[in-house]
């Protein structure tokens, strides 16, 4: 009997704790979120230029600038979520986040998943290295030790190459820690985007970090959970107002100094 | 609920789950070894009649014990480098592990030593027992026979831990599972086959210790 009743209690206890460790319930539509005063957003805070952790621990640069964008087209308050290359689209299924806003390339693969919006953004999948290191294509890989962040785009397309012609792939949890191994020496060739090396140029001179190969061009959408026509709608909207009232541009020369490229549309 | 659960994908990419949860076995059963080899080195310098020594011990082991692991392992990967120390991902993760569990292993084996009466020790000084038989029968076995389930929760954890060295791309059981969901996204069937994987795991170090523990102390009567 008692042992019984103790089985209970723990089941009570563990139901209990459970229910209590679900996670948030994210908005699933427009009216919610501005019910709610705040939209969620998950962000990359490993990522130079699109994304990293500012001085005041707040995210900055191009993906965080544009949720706030959003936030003030929402007349909401923005609330980030750090998020990586690997777990953003579990967070976002999740209901952890409302949207993800975190340099997430458009691919057919991924968007069986979760959809996307139009394109905010563009950028294309890059190695790069040391000047010294003679790398012209893809071939010239063999026996180099190539870092990757885990999942990105990099990892995607060199993975069904990466045995044929014996390169040496090096998946990191993110962008930041395949970086630090980059100057640290303990890889060789790191796989990132195009404007990545100017920060490598500032932070570790004299090794004169360029791009050797450009993998794919990307381009970048928001991310939300599939079914969400409303969420999408108001998204696209928005990005196709900030790409033509300046507002885009004015972020991506704040952040890239580059005037904003056309951007295709779906 | 409107998720399609999907197993078919993990069973596909099981040889590769299989190849990550062989590194994590593997970097686990060394780093317990040695790891215990660097925790009774510890563990006798802590007892050190030189006051240096048990000072040098003492560091170690407050240093590590009160550093989290991920930092551990991000100090020997990605900062030995500028000493010039360059560690491959899996002997960078091994090297952390050990140290760590070094640590840890120092702590539980003192307390195994300290709880050898002074009676005892006299007993076999009486005796006459050289230094070496009164360490090894007096002291190291009835400690180790103490401590013995202490010692076996700290190897699991130290697997357990081994989860993290995926952040300097080692490629152990989470590193694969990380790689699989970011390549096809089924994160609930990759982390519960993975969970299942380690639990497995778990059991047969439980097993194994037990066996040991049988192997060593079986003509142990029951005090």
């Amino acid at each position: 009997m008692r042992a019984h009743r103790r089985w209970a209690v723990s089941f009570l206890a563990l139901s209990l704790l459970l229910a209590l460790a679900a996670p948030p319930l994210a908005a699933q539509t427009v009216d919610e979120i501005i019910k709610r005063g705040k939209v969620i957003v998950g962000v990359n805070t490993t990522t130079p230029i699109f994304g990293l952790a500012g001085p005041d621990g707040q995210p900055e640069g191009y993906d965080p600038d544009v949720a706030r964008l959003a936030a003030k087209y929402l007349g909401v308050q923005v609330e980030f979520v750090p998020v990586t290359g690997a777990n953003r689209l579990p967070f976002l299924l999740t209901n952890r986040v409302d949207m993800v806003i975190a340099l997430f390339g458009i691919t057919p693969e991924r968007a069986q998943q979760i959809w996307f919006s139009i394109p905010y953004a563009t950028e294309a999948a890059v190695l790069v290295a040391p000047a010294s290191r003679a790398v012209k294509t893809v071939d010239d890989l063999g026996g180099l030790r190539v870092g990757v962040p885990r999942g990105a785009m990099q990892d995607l397309i060199l993975t069904p190459q990466a045995a044929a012609k014996k390169i040496n792939l090096m998946r990191f949890d993110d962008e930041a820690t395949a970086l630090q191994a980059l100057v640290s020496g303990q890889i060789d060739v790191v796989g990132t985007g195009l404007l990545v090396n100017r920060t490598l140029n500032r932070n570790d001179p004299g090794k004169n970090y360029e791009v050797k190969i450009v993998l794919r061009p990307l381009h970048f959408g928001i991310g939300i959970r599939r079914g969400q026509t409303e969420l999408l709608q108001w998204l696209n909207t928005f990005i196709y107002t900030i790409k033509n009232n300046g507002e885009l541009d004015a972020i991506s020369r704040k952040w890239r100094q580059l005037p904003l490229e056309p951007l295709p549309v779906f | 609920m409107d998720y399609v659960f999907q197993f078919g994908v993990v069973w596909r990419d099981l040889p590769a789950l299989l190849l990550g949860a062989w590194l994590t076995v593997r970097l686990s059963a060394l780093a317990m070894a040695l790891g215990l080899l660097v925790g009774v080195a510890s563990a006798l310098a802590a007892a050190s009649r030189w006051r240096a020594v048990r000072a040098l011990a003492r560091v170690y082991v407050e240093a590590i014990r009160n550093t989290p692991f991920l930092v551990q392992v991000l100090f020997v990967y990605l900062g030995l480098p500028s000493i010039g120390v360059r560690l491959r991902p899996d002997q960078a993760a091994l090297l952390a592990m050990v140290i760590n569990l070094g640590a840890y292993a120092t702590e539980i084996l003192r307390a195994g030593m300290k709880a050898v009466p002074r009676g005892q020790l006299e007993a076999g000084t009486a005796l006459g027992l050289s230094r070496w038989q009164l360490f090894r029968h007096v002291v190291w076995m009835p400690a180790l026979r103490a401590i013995f389930p202490a010692l076996g929760s700290q190897f699991i954890l130290i697997m357990l831990a081994s989860s993290v060295v995926s952040v300097i791309s080692a490629e152990e059981l989470t590193a694969v599972a990380d790689t699989l969901v970011a390549r096809h996204f089924r994160s609930f069937e990759v982390y519960l086959v993975v969970t299942a994987m380690y639990l497995i795991m778990c059991l047969a170090f439980q097993a194994a210790f037990g066996a040991i523990h049988r192997a060593l102390f079986a003509r142990w009567r029951m005090v």
